[in-house]
């Protein structure tokens, strides 16, 4: 029953991109590249700014949309995978991007207000109904027989928003060093059954699978269950402390200039930050950066302490110290 | 007394309730043991469902490895971007039953040695690379690369054979015998240029044309270092039909002809003359034109005869192949301009010289095989104590070979020596050709050959019989 309603979920989209196919062709085609829970907020932005797009130009703009696992997104645009943009889980993978397929410019996160981010996010607990487990805070998940849903850090950007939440807190801690942080993650990892590739992936293990006593999720993803499920059936719970998630947007400029479509990839990210964009960010759960949207969607969104990338260095040294090879993750990860 | 007696009575009481919270105990533990299971099979399902889905995203980057007897390939999942690896190895043998005619020593020598490196990239531009370390020698025998970009229009580049000779144009690992039949030794081999061509008709009709460097009757572009030795350039066309290829008939869908020919106009010299020797299928030259002969300095002691003008070749060609039998003819004309200044004090004396072949080749497999212009699936393979024999075939083959007459006319100063060179040379073969597999041919062949003139006095040079062997590899 659970899966159907999910699989119900997806028909439409796979029903939009066949019509699309087969739809006349568009004056522009834009592929957008990004990371795993965006579909229903791209499939919504997307018709807005096609609209948006054709009043006021007259022309028409088709955009496909590919979602997977944040570090393997990235890792198809290297390869050549033709994103005219790119709206990834974590600024690390559009550098990637630059560094590796010199596709955009090193300074790309300053061409777009707030580092590129036109809507925040974090991460939350979702539990089962009644919370059984007893599941408050960072510490209850590395309790014997709790089973923990998180995807692969090493695919998955949400997934090492989750591992950076989960060491900050650690290090927070009474007593903390580096070494207790890192036992911590140590037991956690070991109480993580299945490791998916991306966050729709770990949605799908726990929702539709049954899978697990909580699942470290994106909060845009845990309210999607909350309402795709029904209350009752699975709870939000807010930790103590997370972290400041800033999914980056940009356009592969290499690929845009290449298919003349640079003018309409840049108008249609600059869409994101308008009146009507950030309303459609909200209504997705994603927290808008307009201080007037935010403010109507204020009540949806708990307050709670927030560590921000900067905390652990910035993006470059977090992704060396953690995700790297022979990084924290590989040295404390045993497959279950 | 009966206090005792309560206390019994108490404890009996208890019993039943003691016993259902036990049972109570009992199945809570089974229950949370049942939900345990559960958790252990659904992670390991879902572990398996991603595992399944890992290996989907992962299929398109993942290349397909073959082996078998059809060489050795490495290709895209979507086949569009492949590579093959291929070889030719010609072992051959050859035996002159009679050292009173032209001679020749009896020897083992490789004919070919072909390692090949061909594919295919974007599904639509071939290439093929192929050095040849036969003879002694090395030479680059394919260079090129083809656009496919219709099936009506494919541009080729690079070194490859001319389209003329029909069976210059089948596979070396192909011939049924171990050499081509004397059309082969007027048509061009392999020529460096451009050729665009295609089919029409579903392969009913095809065509080439290709503007080339030029080369020698027989000759191929490494007589003159891959590198041409003039401005002019030779025009080749070819049209094929195989009219009954999309027809119901299955006895005339193998059946193919067509016609081709090459058009020049080149000036050779002493040191490339742009003609030919010919030789007897034992390999025996038994024409040749006059060459220069040296003397002191730059001046010699006498000039070669050389192409000097136009060359005209055209071939009409036909094959048939019908369930196990095969048949094979081809005829060719070349019309050469040529010229000789024999010494600085004789005067040039120019002709238009007229030489033609023709041959034709009968093949049947005595074994049930389908034969066929390209290649042949064997109905066994032969094994070891095993029962497969493999795939046994008879060929046969009458060819001539006429050069003008007019060659000889002149005395010293003609173009060709006829006291040295034969007009003339039939030719009939016999050999039994045994494919122990797909990949692997022994050859067994018998030739004899009659000259006109070529002996001192104008006679005739002696017949030759010689008895060839050749073990075959190729893949």
């Amino acid at each position: 029953m659970t899966a159907n309603r999910w699989l119900s979920r997806l028909a439409p989209v796979v029903a939009l991109l066949a019509s699309m196919h087969a739809a006349q062709a568009a004056d522009y085609t834009l592929l957008n590249v990004s990371y795993d829970p965006t579909r229903e907020l791209y499939e919504d932005f997307n018709a807005a700014f096609a609209k948006h797009w054709q009043a006021t130009t007259g022309k028409t703009v088709e955009i496909r949309q590919s979602h997977g696992g944040s570090g393997k997104q990235a890792r198809s645009v290297i390869d050549g995978l033709p994103a005219d943009v790119v709206t990834l889980a974590l600024a690390y993978d559009i550098d990637a991007i630059a560094a590796n397929a010199r596709s955009l410019p090193a300074n790309w996160q300053s061409r777009l207000p707030d580092n590129s981010s036109p809507y925040t996010s974090t991460i939350v607990f979702l539990v089962r109904k009644g919370n059984p487990k007893g599941i408050r805070d960072w510490g209850d998940l590395v309790k014997p027989g709790v089973s923990v849903i998180t995807p692969n850090p090493k695919t998955s950007g949400g997934a090492r928003w989750n591992h950076l939440a989960a060491w900050g807190w650690a290090l927070r801690q009474p007593g903390a060093t580096e070494a207790t942080a890192r036992e911590y993650l140590r037991k956690l990892y070991r109480n993580v059954p299945v490791l998916d590739t991306g966050a729709r992936g770990s949605t799908t293990t726990f929702v539709a699978r049954g899978i697990g006593d909580v699942f470290l999720s994106w909060e845009n993803e845990a309210f999607l269950a909350v309402e795709e499920l029904g209350e009752g059936k699975v709870e939000i719970v807010v930790p103590s402390l997370s972290i400041l998630a800033e999914p980056p947007v940009t356009v592969v400029d290499k690929v845009a200039l290449r298919k003349g479509t640079r003018d309409v990839a840049d108008a249609y990210l600059k869409y994101l930050y308008s009146p009507v964009g950030q309303d459609i960010i909200g209504k997705h759960y994603y927290r808008p950066r307009d201080p007037a949207v935010a403010a109507k969607y204020a009540s949806r969104f708990p307050t709670l302490k927030l560590l921000t990338i900067a905390d652990f260095g910035g993006w470059a040294k977090a992704q060396a110290t953690h995700f790297g090879e022979g990084g924290i993750f590989d040295q404390i990860y045993l497959p279950q | 007394m009966i206090a005792r007696r309560s206390w019994a009575g108490v404890f009996i009481g208890l019993l039943p309730v003691a016993s259902a919270f036990a049972q109570a105990a009992d199945v809570a533990g089974l229950q949370r043991r049942l939900e345990e299971q559960e958790q252990k099979t659904a992670v390991l399902e879902r572990k398996l469902e991603i595992q399944d889905e890992t290996a989907r995203a992962a299929l398109p980057n993942t290349p397909v490895i073959k082996a078998g007897p059809k060489g050795f390939s490495i290709a895209s999942q979507d086949n569009a971007n492949v590579i093959r690896f291929r070889g030719l190895v010609h072992f051959d043998g050859r035996y002159y039953l009679d050292d009173a005619g032209l001679g020749g020593s009896d020897s083992w020598r490789t004919q070919r040695v072909r390692p090949t490196l061909e594919g295919t990239l974007y599904n639509f531009v071939d290439f093929r690379f192929m050095p040849d370390f036969g003879q002694g020698r090395t030479v680059i025998q394919d260079a090129w690369v083809t656009g496919r970009f219709r099936p009506d229009f494919q541009v080729t580049a690079g070194k490859f054979k001319s389209p003329v000779g029909l069976e210059r144009l089948q596979s070396a690992s192909d011939i049924r015998f171990q050499d081509r039949g004397y059309p082969t030794l007027l048509a061009p081999n392999r020529d460096l240029g451009l050729q665009v061509g295609g089919n029409f008709l579903k392969d009913a009709l095809t065509y080439q044309v290709a503007f080339l460097n030029g080369s020698n009757d027989g000759g191929s572009s490494e007589t003159f270092t891959d590198a041409d030795v003039s401005d002019d350039k030779e025009w080749a066309l070819r049209l094929f039909s195989h009219p009954f290829v999309n027809s119901g008939n299955f006895y005339l869908r193998g059946l193919g002809l067509g016609v081709a020919g090459t058009v020049t106009d080149q000036k050779g010299s002493n040191t490339q003359t742009l003609l030919s020797s010919f030789r007897t299928p034992a390999g025996q030259t038994f024409f040749s034109y006059r060459g220069a002969a040296a003397a002191a300095g730059a001046t010699p002691a006498s000039n070669a005869a050389i192409q000097d003008g136009d060359r005209v070749r055209i071939t009409p060609q036909l094959y048939w192949y019908a369930g196990s039998f095969g048949l094979l003819t081809e005829y060719i004309n070349v019309e050469t301009d040529v010229s000789r200044q024999a010494t600085a004090a004789d005067p040039v004396r120019s002709d238009t010289l007229d030489n033609s072949a023709w041959q034709v080749q009968l093949s049947w497999f005595a074994t049930g095989e389908e034969e066929t212009y390209k290649g042949f699936t064997p109905n066994s393979v032969f094994t070891l104590g095993g029962p497969g024999w493999g795939a046994l075939e008879f060929a046969a083959r009458y060819q001539e070979l006429d050069v003008d007459d007019a060659a000889f006319d002149g005395g010293a100063l003609s173009f060709a020596d006829p006291a040295k060179s034969a007009s003339a040379a039939d030719s009939i073969g016999v050999v039994v050709n045994w494919y122990l597999n797909q990949n692997v041919k022994l050859g067994l062949e018998y030739e004899h050959t009659s000259f006109d003139g070529g002996a001192a006095g104008g006679a005739d040079l002696n017949d030759e019989n010689a008895l060839l062997t050749r073990v075959q590899l190729s893949f």
